[in-house]
């Protein structure tokens, strides 16, 4: 009998363990709490009566909006202190609204699943461009909530409303209003110039000018490869993003730029296409060979290192870069120098592309109202200045000077002449097989190394092309 | 009566856990694979859309796929011929010869089975660097100063090449100690009689060694198959990331490019229902072929 009853006993808990593995995470026990923060609300509570508030939540009391809002963040290159300098900002304005932060470096993989099990995030700071594609699979799905109502919203504590506080321009691309709606879906955060940086030093210590156009670039080229120097190194083919689009830009202009992202009909067979195959071809002969050895994501930095070691004297990038090498070691004197992409033709355009990190809501948020307003007040002055405390920019006029030192002069590229090059490819509904990444920017490491043509490449673009234009989003 | 029904609902609920798990993290996921693979869907939120058998038809003009094909069954061929011949001979030598430091080895060979994939990948990564890289330093004693370097992860006809011989490398160790423990159960006396009758080392290895260790060399067979399947997906990931220009994309690293990347779950489903049929009826083939008659003794 006593065997029975601890047999039965065992049995009995060996099934309780299996259900209690297979239970939900809820409550304190779910990873938010490992990365997250949530700050408890004031009593004091602040209205700005000049706040254009949306629709109230269900929660929201007379005294001001007020629940909890979840956001979802990477953490990139600004860790925990910044967000939690921000809630502590942010909560000075809304005291009655927590902040539910979910901070990781790959927060797709805490999200994700939760989403697919209906528990969304109202917030999601996660960019275009990311291995795992969140944003963009929003984006085919068309399952995020448009944000008219935010850019028409008052930022907290001042009286213009988020549209226009905003850089102009940068809520005009497909990078924020992905569908020919033109409706603002996605909102500009941390905003970073591309451009090619170089080592100011050594430019001067040769006596060698910063080329403005592709042909002195191709000259410098030859001649730093008399000296043993490669005029040219990228970290990943991804990279070539940035070049590409600018590139683009530089060849036609916005028009022909949205032409081409839109996949329009024969764009790639134009002259101005054209010009930008062979300088991307071109650039490819320029680099340093053992480039395509390391263009991925274990060994990227060995590339940014030719950079700093004097072996190559260009290297295409965001203003991120000083602050990933920041321990590298590099040649004496080394002084970050960045530029725009140089002209085609003398006297030509030159672009520099902007990154921005996209933050949206998703449509099954709970809460949408309280992500606008979250959103609202991250382009207010006070926010701008505790992201200047962390080298963070959002995408607002003058944010660049909140900065110090280097980073000052990176923001400073537009204003040296350079255009703003936005956008990317248009949004289209999933193509089997057919990622624009995989076939634009990949081939440049076959270029380089020889295994494959410009022709081949055209070719695929042009192919791929076709296939991704019969899938556009078109309402 | 009583007591046959009572040990019954005992053993019922001894296995019922195993049961269910196995239900639900083997079975199940199996099943929705099989399902997915026939929609169409990113994977998130979106509707999914019943395509039938569409994402097979695409799979079959998909260049980037074939590539990942051909190099998927170049490393199963390669890996597993290379590691099989080195594993048995290490085996048979630290079985049946007498060498010294035998345990020494033994654990240096089975080192790389107990690092993670992302530090074998990290080693070779340094082994392979174009500039300062183990091997190129090496080359360089036999080659002119201003030699262009042999770009080992780089140059596109090599690069696969060089995952390879991590991955045996890797995985060497490992089937060295299963064929070791089977071996160890072979009767000396069968090679006493041997020796008394002159035949060689060599002679004895393959006339005694491998017919009775037959059945453990095919049951690893099976599991070449599986393992370098999905180690070739954790090296690739970690190396290379399929590159450059997808040379090295494998099964699996374009699964989840698809799947993920591309916001293409369904047709990544389909890949990963290939995936399966692939490895199922290559293993039932290869199980097939190598059926000898059982050895005892």
């Amino acid at each position: 009998m006593f065997r029975k009853v601890i047999s039965g006993l065992l049995s009995v808990s060996m099934l309780t363990v299996l259900l209690t593995g297979c239970a939900a995470n809820t409550g304190n026990t779910n990873s938010t709490d490992d990365t997250g923060v949530t700050t408890e609300p004031d009593t004091t509570v602040v209205v700005d009566d000049t706040v254009d508030q949306p629709a109230p939540p269900e929660e929201e009391t007379e005294a001001g909006p007020s629940g909890t809002v979840k956001v979802a963040v990477v953490e990139g290159a600004y860790g925990i202190d910044l967000w939690n300098a921000v809630i502590e900002g942010f909560n000075g304005v809304y005291p009655d609204v927590q902040v539910e932060l979910i901070l990781d470096k790959y927060v797709e993989d805490i999200v994700g699943p939760a989403m697919k099990a209906g528990d969304f995030p109202d917030a999601i700071h996660v960019a275009t461009g990311r291995p795992l594609a969140l944003t963009e699979s929003f984006i085919k799905d068309q399952a995020m909530v448009d944000l008219t109502d935010l850019m028409a919203m008052t930022v907290p504590g001042e009286s213009v409303t988020v549209g226009e506080k905003i850089i102009p321009g940068f809520l005009d691309s497909n990078a924020t209003n992905p569908y020919p709606d033109g409706k603002t879906y996605m909102t500009p955060t941390f905003f970073d110039p591309c451009g090619l940086f170089y080592n100011a030093a050594l430019f001067e210590e040769k006596g060698w000018t910063v080329p403005t156009t592709w042909d002195e670039m191709w000259a410098l080229g030859d001649l730093a490869q008399e000296e043993g120097i490669y005029l040219f190194a990228y970290p990943t083919a991804g990279y070539f993003d940035a070049v590409f689009y600018g590139l683009l830009y530089e060849a036609g202009g916005p028009d022909f730029f949205k032409s081409a992202t839109n996949y329009a009909e024969g764009i790639w067979d134009t002259p101005e296409a054209q010009s930008v195959f062979d300088i991307v071809a071109k650039l490819a002969t320029y680099t340093e060979p053992s480039v395509p050895a390391n263009a991925n994501q274990e060994n990227f930095l060995k590339n940014q290192q030719l950079l700093l070691d004097n072996k190559v004297l260009f290297s295409p990038n965001g203003t991120w870069l000083p602050g990933e090498m920041a321990d590298a070691p590099r040649a004496e004197g080394f002084e970050y120098g960045f530029t725009a992409l140089p002209a085609i033709t003398a006297g030509g355009d030159r672009y520099s592309f902007a990154w921005f990190e996209q933050a949206w809501i998703p449509a099954g948020a709970e809460n949408p109202d309280l992500a606008k307003i979250w959103f609202a007040y991250l382009y207010s002055d006070a926010a701008a200045d505790i992201f200047a405390q962390f080298d963070a920019t959002v995408a607002i006029p003058g944010a660049g000077e909140r900065l110090s030192g280097e980073k000052q002069l990176f923001y400073s590229i537009y204003d040296d002449g350079a255009k703003v090059a936005l956008g990317n490819f248009a949004a289209t509904t999933p193509v089997e097989g057919v990622n624009p990444n995989t076939v634009w920017f990949d081939p440049v490491n076959s270029l380089v190394s020889g295994d494959k043509t410009a022709e081949t490449w055209i070719a695929d673009v042009k192919a791929a092309s076709d296939q991704l234009r019969a899938a556009l989003i078109v309402e | 009566m009583n007591k046959r029904k009572g040990r019954g609902r005992f053993i019922f609920f001894c296995l019922a856990p195993a049961l269910i798990l196995y239900t639900i993290f083997m079975i199940y996921p199996t099943v929705k694979v099989f399902e997915m693979s026939l929609y169409k869907w990113t994977g998130f939120v979106g509707e999914k859309t019943f395509v039938g058998i569409n994402n097979f038809i695409i799979l079959l003009e998909d260049d980037y796929f074939l590539r990942s094909l051909q190099n998927s069954i170049l490393l199963i061929v390669v890996v597993t011929v290379f590691t099989i011949s080195l594993s048995l001979t290490f085996a048979g030598i630290l079985t049946r010869e007498k060498i010294k430091g035998q345990s020494i080895f033994r654990i240096i060979f089975y080192i790389p089975n107990i690092l993670s994939i992302v530090v074998i990948s990290a080693i070779f990564s340094a082994i392979y660097d174009p500039a300062n890289g183990l091997l190129n330093s090496f080359l360089a004693l036999f080659k002119p100063g201003d030699a262009e370097p042999v770009y080992w992860l780089g140059d596109q006809k090599i690069v696969i090449y060089s995952i390879i011989i991590a991955m045996i490398w890797q995985a060497v160790g490992y089937y060295m100690v299963m064929y070791m423990a089977s071996m160890s159960a072979v009767p000396v006396s069968l090679y006493e009689c041997a020796d008394l009758e002159g035949a060689s080392h060599i002679k004895q290895f393959f006339s005694i060694t491998l017919p009775l260790i037959w059945t453990n060399i095919r049951t690893t067979l099976t599991f070449f198959i599986i393992s370098t399947i999905n180690l070739s997906f954790m090296i690739v990931k970690a190396m290379t990331d399929g590159g450059p220009d997808g040379s090295t994309e494998v099964f699996l690293s374009y699964m989840y490019k698809q799947a993920y990347t591309n916001s293409s779950y369904g047709y990544g489903m389909a890949i990963g229902v290939v995936v399966f049929a692939f490895s199922f009826a290559l293993s039932g083939i290869v199980n097939g072929v190598t059926k000898r008659e059982n050895l005892e003794y």
